[in-house]
């Protein structure tokens, strides 16, 4: 019970302190409808030509996704840690009970919270606007824990980010030089087959990639059991990773 | 616990504490003992090492030498008992006044009720204003009640006061007055001589990370903080001034104010009608005894720089 006070005093805390930026809110919503109005209803796809958005639309679904899976939890989780180490919070909060594992776990509900429910929004625009086909079935609510998992994964990353990096517009930075790579490059927008053979293995090494195809699997009603323990497992790791990297230290 | 049985208690022990930053020492071999119930005021300049003290204290650096809080080591001590207020803490900014004592309440087991701490940190009417517009001097008394809400036998406040008013210093305070009749051991850091020769039962002063000088504000006093002495206001000439009351005379470099060392209170009306007599035309005079700033300008070797 004990632990459960904490992490729910700290995820009320940190949920209120992000809804209250209502510049940060609107912007978590806008910027990934912005990128599928601009690439789903006027650029569209071509399924019949070369090049980029050559696929059919529900191809991709996982990248839109991976917006707000990817870049939100980097760059919130990161900016949050700086915020915390510049005002000596966690300076503070190393003399409580609360656990970096909890701290960051309440953060990650926080993120789940939200971008599950901007993931939602993004998937029926994705649909309404461009067009995008997906199975209906019990597959399809394996996006559920997808996202959950994702968002895991990244806010894990983003608090190794926030660690490193000394300001907060180095986290900035540094989560917009990992999120981009890793959103393009992951199975996401550029198909593999357009990759150079060479690169095509490295695709492997992102943990997005499992996320991609465990959004496509689900979508077209393919079991996506494995890719989605692939991706818990490296969840797991970056999630541990992530809570030994919260300061608790000068 | 029983009032009595935690008096007996030695709260804070500092051993032999040692702590470079790169090429910098911040602390040289600082050794401290501190009983349950004390209140104690440390001082010094800025980078004398009172922060880094309380980061070992509180287990939030890395150090040689051995700290002891109520008997454990900071990161085993139970985290119930101790309450910090770090230097320049700055909590989410869009959080009420009660939210943010909430929120840190929920971090223990047995927490203080809200309300009540609110109380205590003068903040009842303001509770449910978010912190960033609340005044800084109320800010930093929502921050002090985050270290309260646990009730701590321990309690940590760095430089607490900073920013504060003058009539919210007072109210924290009284504060600190009341935890302190309570049994609440206290470490305070501070730059205002005022503060802890008001508050601290003793006194520990900092220098270069080393604690040159420890006791009771009268004992320090006594022992470093000089005569009393005249302040003689005026654009007057030193060596005149000398010459007729047949005195050593300083000449404060900030301002150039004359001071007499050593007058008693009862020669001063002679003093003075010694200078009107010599037709030294000052414009005010001040007598004042040795003080706690006294103590710590001699002893750090400051700079006039702040002085009253």
């Amino acid at each position: 019970m004990s632990r459960l006070r904490r992490i729910s005093a700290t995820f009320v805390a940190a949920f209120r302190a992000f809804a209250r930026r209502k510049t940060a809110v609107f912007f978590t919503f806008f910027f990934p409808v912005l990128l599928i109005l601009i690439f789903g209803a006027l650029v569209q796809t071509r399924p019949t030509g070369g090049g980029l958005f050559a696929r059919e639309p529900a191809y991709y679904l996982p990248g839109y996704l991976a917006v707000v899976v990817v870049f939100t939890p980097l760059s919130r989780v990161g900016s949050t840690i700086a915020r915390h180490r510049d005002g000596n919070r966690f300076e503070k909060l190393a003399t409580t009970p609360l656990r970096r594992w909890e701290w960051l776990l309440a953060h990650t509900l926080v993120n789940v919270a939200v971008i599950g429910l901007a993931a939602l929004l993004l998937f029926v625009l994705v649909i309404v606007v461009t067009g995008a086909e997906v199975v209906v079935g019990a597959t399809l609510l394996a996006l559920v824990p997808l996202v959950v998992v994702g968002v895991a994964l990244f806010c894990g990353l983003g608090a190794i980010i926030g660690r490193v990096a000394d300001s907060q517009d180095g986290v900035i930075a540094a989560s917009n030089a990992v999120a981009l790579p890793v959103w393009m490059l992951s199975e996401t927008f550029v198909p593999p087959s357009m990759l150079p053979a060479w690169f095509r293995p490295v695709t492997a090494f992102s943990p997005l990639t499992y996320f991609s195809r465990g959004v496509r699997a689900a979508t077209a009603g393919d079991d996506p059991t494995v890719v989605l323990l692939v991706l818990a497992a490296l969840a797991v790791g970056f999630f541990l990773a992530g809570a030994v990297a919260v300061p608790r230290t000068e | 616990m029983a009032e009595a049985e935690r008096r007996d208690e030695t709260a804070l022990v500092v051993d032999d504490v040692r702590k470079r930053y790169g090429d910098t020492v911040a602390l040289d071999g600082v050794s401290l003992s501190i009983p349950s119930g004390e209140v104690f005021g440390l001082v010094g300049p800025n980078g004398a090492g009172k922060t880094t003290l309380v980061r070992a204290l509180t287990g939030t650096t890395r150090h040689e030498g051995a700290v002891s809080v109520l008997g454990a080591s900071p990161g085993t001590v139970d985290a119930g008992r101790v309450g910090l207020l770090p230097q320049s803490f700055d909590p989410a900014n869009r959080l009420t006044a009660r939210e943010l004592l909430a929120y840190y309440a929920g971090l223990y087991d047995d927490a203080r009720g809200v309300d009540a701490v609110l109380d205590d940190v003068g903040l009842p009417n303001d509770a449910d204003t978010w912190y960033e517009n609340l005044s800084g001097g109320q800010q930093r008394r929502a921050c002090v009640g985050t270290a309260l809400v646990n009730d701590p036998d321990v309690l940590f406040l760095d430089e607490p006061t900073t920013g504060i008013d003058p009539a919210g210093r007072r109210s924290l305070w009284s504060l600190v007055d009341e935890l302190a009749a309570g049994g609440t051991t206290v470490l305070l850091t501070s730059h205002s001589m005022a503060e802890v020769e008001r508050l601290a039962d003793r006194v520990g002063l900092l220098r270069d990370g080393r604690l040159v000088a420890v006791g009771t504000p009268e004992e320090l006093i006594a022992e470093h903080g000089g005569d009393s002495h005249l302040i003689v206001d005026g654009d007057v000439d030193p060596a005149v001034v000398s010459n007729v009351l047949d005195a050593d005379v300083e000449s404060d470099p900030r301002d150039g104010r004359l001071v007499v060392r050593d007058v008693a209170l009862a020669d001063v009306g002679r003093l003075v009608s010694e200078l009107e007599a010599a037709g030294v035309d000052f414009d005010s005079f001040t007598w004042a005894e040795p003080d706690l700033e006294d103590v710590y300008l001699r002893l750090t070797g400051d700079s006039l720089e702040g002085r009253r």
